[in-house]
């Protein structure tokens, strides 16, 4: 679990600060993108276990980036968890187009992130690492 | 008739025998001869055998025609529904039988006359309520169009004739088919009809292409509707049409949306710093603070977020009041050349960090108007604020104030040489949080400093703020403040 690799992408430093450190302090290596663009690139480099991404930023918003990245064989496995200010229910489409497992709305607690990251890595583990072979 | 000729032959028979009886008794009075008295009784008796075989026909010809004039005149005045006319034939020949039936002619005439004025009385009476009703149904903003078993149009005002872009008058009793050219409303009112059902009623939405005289346009914007359909009964209470109200809510949707849109962005605009705040407490309570220097770091990040959420809701609740009419402003004489000096100084640090060199540019001439002084300070501290802040290191921000007498007021210019604005994004740039998506890396901000700076000026002091810029040069915003406000 140590080795895993998370990557955050928020258009608000303190929040992509804040997420990184507590996963950080849990072990995690992190990266983290400030808009939407730098995050796929950055996904594209690092392929992360997982992506947590914001909704609305610059350039491109997460449900782009995430449907950019689904769309990539090299990426289309990886999960992803939306963490959103705005009051967000994803749609059968968008659930289709990504691979957006989980939606969180901001505040957010740090300690909650982290056991949705835990669940989801378990969730997705076997299946990420069967796709990536 | 046969018994009527009996009678009439009887009748004749009777009068010669009366005839040669006159004759013979003034025969035997008044000629007393003996030879006379023979050829008496014979012109008696030829009289008496002559006069019914003359008289019969004639009789017979006289009943046939009253017969006749008595059948053709009682078929004449027969009434569908009233009571038959009651003669006999021996009627038809006499005098009085005749004054009966003129008598029951007139009566039947008065009551066929007054039932024709009564008839007439309620024609006009049905063509004023139809007048009325189509003024009362011309006078509707709403769309209103009747329809009957048929699906035939019974009856549509301008209103409706206007948004479907048919003649009102000349499609009257033709099918929905050739005067609606909607494939959903025409749906819609034969799915009702087809209901067959009184007091049923359907609403939805729908959308329609805005029609000009004739047709609708090619590339024509939609207008939402509230459709209302009900199934009217006919004369025997049964289903007999459909009437369709069409209510234009394209506004109100509209509104909706934009409160809706406010609520939304109001929301993530105080969730954002909200978080931070949340969640850097969270890590201290928890101990994720790693040293002195991190927790530091930590209660910087928490007061500048928490002073982010205050401006935030001050701005909003400026902005609301301002909106509402319920701001309480003190206007005094404002000199704006201290006023701007003193905006400048409180932005002199931040701009220093960058290398920014603010300038003033300031007339030697008095430059004072009548103003609320704080508002006047928040409204420089914007716009200087903004300029710092879009400006890249290095750059410089210039600050005009001077008069417009030919305006009548205090003219104010804040230029940068900064990033610029987007030429599609200037029309917005005073709209309430809106942010150009691209530079919300650059700085951070609300969204709403620019939408107050326009309440200011504008709201408040009936003066005008304008903004011109070009991308990758700059931006100069300009507001006027004038000297006195008469309404004031």
């Amino acid at each position: 679990m140590e080795s895993m690799k998370i990557l955050v992408i928020d258009d608000e430093a303190h929040i992509t600060h804040v997420v990184s450190l507590k996963l950080r302090n849990l072990g995690f290596e992190v990266v983290t993108a400030g808009d939407g663009e730098e995050g796929y690139e950055l996904a594209r480099q690092h392929k992360p276990d997982l992506i947590i991404t914001d909704l609305q930023m610059p350039y491109l918003t997460g449900l782009e980036m995430c449907a950019k990245l689904k769309a990539l064989k090299e990426t289309s496995h990886i999960p992803a968890i939306l963490l959103t200010a705005r009051g967000y229910a994803l749609s059968p489409a968008d659930l289709d187009r990504t691979n957006i497992k989980e939606v969180m709305s901001k505040p957010f607690s740090p300690r909650g992130v982290a056991e949705k990251v835990e669940e989801v890595l378990k969730e997705c583990g076997g299946a990420t690492e069967a796709e990536a072979a | 008739m046969r018994s009527a000729v009996i009678v009439n032959l009887f009748l004749a028979l009777g009068g010669a025998l009366l005839c040669a009886g006159v004759t013979l008794l003034v025969s035997e009075h008044v000629i007393d001869l003996e030879g006379s008295r023979a050829w008496a009784l014979l012109g008696a008796a030829i009289g008496a055998i002559g006069a019914p075989i003359f008289a019969t026909p004639l009789v017979m010809s006289m009943s046939r025609s009253l017969a006749s004039f008595e059948a053709d005149l009682r078929a004449s005045v027969e009434v569908e529904g009233a009571e038959p006319i009651r003669t006999t034939g021996l009627l038809a020949t006499s005098r009085r039988a005749v004054d009966e039936l003129r008598a029951t002619l007139v009566d039947r005439a008065q009551a066929l006359t007054t039932k024709v004025r009564e008839g007439e009385i309620r024609q006009h009476l049905g063509e004023a309520e139809r007048e009325h009703l189509e003024t009362v149904l011309n006078s509707l903003h709403d769309a209103v169009i009747v329809t009957d078993a048929f699906n035939e149009l019974k009856l549509a005002n301008e209103a409706a004739a206007s948004l479907l872009g048919f003649d009102a008058g000349d499609s009257l009793h033709q099918s929905i088919d050739s005067v609606i050219g909607d494939d959903e409303l025409r749906k819609m009112i034969r799915d009702e009809s087809a209901t067959a059902s009184v007091g049923h009623r359907k609403r939805t939405d729908h959308q329609f292409p805005q029609f000009a005289h004739g047709g609708a346009e090619a590339d024509a914007p939609t207008a939402c509707y509230d459709v209302t359909l009900a199934c009217l009964p006919d004369a025997k209470k049964g289903a007999g049409g459909v009437v369709t109200i069409l209510r234009d809510v394209t506004q109100e949707r509209e509104i909706s949306q934009v409160k809706s849109d406010f609520v939304s962005k109001v929301s993530h605009e105080l969730r954002t710093p909200l978080s931070s705040i949340n969640a850097y407490l969270e890590l201290l309570v928890d101990g994720e603070a790693q040293d002195e220097d991190a927790r530091q770091e930590f209660y910087s990040i928490i007061r500048s977020e928490a002073d982010r959420l205050s401006r935030l809701i001050d701005n909003m609740l400026n902005i609301s009041r301002i909106e509402a009419g319920i701001v309480k402003i003190d206007r005094t004489e404002v000199d704006f050349k201290k006023a701007t000096e003193k905006a400048v100084g409180v932005i002199v640090p931040q701009a220093a960090l960058k290398e920014i060199a603010v300038t003033v540019n300031a007339t030697p001439l008095a430059c004072t108007a009548m103003a609320d002084a704080d508002m006047v300070q928040q409204v420089l501290l914007n716009l200087l604020s903004n300029a710092v802040k879009y400006t890249p290191e290095g750059g410089r921000v210039i600050v005009t104030v001077d008069n417009d007498d030919h305006e009548g007021a205090v003219l104010v210019t804040v230029a940068d040489t900064g990033l610029g604005i987007p030429p599609d994004a200037l029309p917005k740039v005073f709209d309430k949080f809106y942010r150009i998506e691209n530079y919300k890396r650059v700085a951070k901000g609300t969204g709403l400093g620019l939408a107050l700076v326009k309440h200011i000026v504008e709201t408040v002091h009936h003066g005008v703020v304008t903004v011109t810029s070009e991308l990758g040069m700059g931006s100069k915003f300009t507001f006027t403040i004038p000297y006195e406000y008469e309404g004031a």
